[in-house]
């Protein structure tokens, strides 16, 4: 009888194991494929039809430009070759969204080694700031001007964001202006010693303040 | 007799012990399987469940109303900053009748590419726009294939809290797809081609005036214009989507 009562309890336990084991496996099975969902890749389109891959704009060596969000302004950079070829001039101009309105806002002349280029994002909100990207030989910068060409700091027409944070002395190195956060909050991207990505940090343009970010742009 | 018997009786008993333990295995497998595809099916039916609870993009103004407002000369808030709200003409009514080209609303599809966060407006095989955008990074974006349910020229949009907290009169060109979710100017950042937003996909104003006076609205039985946000848009306008959403 005993013998019976114990078996019975064994075999009791032993389903109650395989039911418990089984349950854990369809869990742990339906949170890897919810976790690893299948690819679904479908044409939206008429495949038949042959789409014309549309061609990037053709390359303006001498002259680009880039609206500003609300399309009433435009910024445009011109470059001038010297002669000698050693050096490039460029010229960054202003003006309405119809042209009018022309104002020379910054030049500079430098070295085939460097070159300056207008972002995507150049201008604040409220088109009153713009900031350019120097490119150089140890990796790029962010110049700021004022949209109505008047200068930054008393002595300069711009400021560069790079150096200013340099000069903070943190243990990460600027990367990458990539836009504006509000109308005078500058966002950069930093990198640490060892390459990875850093934080990402804002900069008051007017107070030319510092602050680091929890959120990584 | 007796001595002859014993080894039939005790195969017979093994065999029919045999038979139990095998028939109390393939019970005990049977149960199993069962409770085991039961919890699978389970489990899966939540995760599902929880995965496309949507929040709201904006959780405030998605609560209160989705319909037109211009609120000129109001100000904004974004980031802990107050920012200027752009001037919205109140001539230029929202509409569900179409700006753009009535015949050919159906040949019309935007695609945005939430992995190089750029939009695509095609109609037909042309390229009407391809510009950068600036998709969720406090909410995410919905993947997913959708239409624009509603055209609105300018709304107000609220939601977050805290540091986060937002209050943005006069949201220029709001063209919905999916609930609170949609495709509008943003006046108040220009960082596109990051992700910058609560979940819409938001555009530089001036790109957003341009594409909502060409998508369409829906019109009767005809649906808005067809919006699709992939996880990546390969060559051949190939939608790649993770879960859709629809």
């Amino acid at each position: 009888m005993n013998m019976t009562r114990r078996h019975q309890l064994t075999f009791e336990l032993e389903t109650l194991s395989i039911i418990a084991i089984s349950a854990c496996l369809g869990i742990v099975l339906a949170m890897y494929f919810h976790n690893h969902p299948k690819k679904i890749s479908f044409p939206v389109m008429d495949t038949q039809l042959s789409p014309t891959p549309t061609a990037p704009p053709p390359p303006q060596v001498d002259s680009s430009s880039q609206t500003s969000p609300d399309g009433t302004k435009k910024l445009t950079m011109t470059i001038t070759s010297k002669n000698d070829a050693d050096t490039k001039s460029y010229i960054f101009t202003t003006t309405d969204a119809d042209g009018s309105n022309q104002q020379q806002i910054y030049t500079a002349i430098l070295p085939p080694t460097e070159s300056l280029t207008i972002p995507f994002n150049t201008w604040s909100p409220d088109n009153k700031y713009i900031f350019l990207q120097h490119n150089t030989k140890e990796g790029n910068e962010a110049l700021v001007l004022r949209a109505n060409g008047e200068p930054m700091t008393e002595t300069d027409q711009s400021f560069n964001a790079a150096t200013l944070f340099a000069a903070r002395g943190t243990p990460y190195t600027y990367q990458e202006t990539t836009g504006w956060a509000s109308e005078t909050l500058l966002i950069f991207n930093t990198t640490n010693a060892d390459g990875t990505k850093g934080p990402s940090y804002w900069l008051e343009v007017p107070s030319k303040a510092v602050i680091q970010l929890s959120t990584e742009f | 007799m007796s001595k002859k018997s014993h080894p039939k009786k005790k195969s017979l008993s093994k065999t029919r012990a045999k038979k139990t333990n095998f028939f109390s295995f393939f019970k005990k497998f049977v149960v199993a399987v069962f409770v085991g595809c039961l919890f699978f099916i389970g489990t899966t039916i939540i995760l599902q469940k929880k995965a496309q609870a949507v929040p709201c993009a904006n959780s405030k103004s998605c609560v209160s109303d989705l319909s037109e407002k211009i609120e000129n000369n109001a100000t904004g808030t974004f980031a802990g900053r107050t920012v200027t709200a752009p001037t919205i003409d109140p001539n230029a009514k929202s509409t569900h009748l179409v700006l753009g080209d009535n015949t050919k609303r159906e040949d019309k599809h935007i695609y945005v590419d939430l992995s190089t966060q750029t939009l695509y407006a095609y109609q037909g095989n042309n390229l009407f726009m391809k510009t950068l955008v600036a998709t969720g990074k406090w909410g995410k974006t919905p993947v997913g294939n959708f239409h624009i349910w509603e055209k609105l020229v300018s709304t107000r949009m609220a939601g977050g809290e805290g540091a986060d907290a937002y209050d943005l009169p006069n949201v220029p060109y709001v063209m919905y797809f999916y609930h609170d979710f949609g495709l509008h100017g943003a006046y108040w950042h220009d960082n596109f081609g990051h992700t910058m937003s609560h979940g819409c996909v938001n555009m530089r104003q001036v790109d957003a005036k341009q594409l909502y006076e060409w998508a369409d609205a829906p019109s009767g039985d005809t649906p808005g214009t067809a919006v699709s946000v992939c996880n990546q848009v390969t060559g051949n306008r190939q939608c790649v989507q993770n879960n859709p959403i629809q």
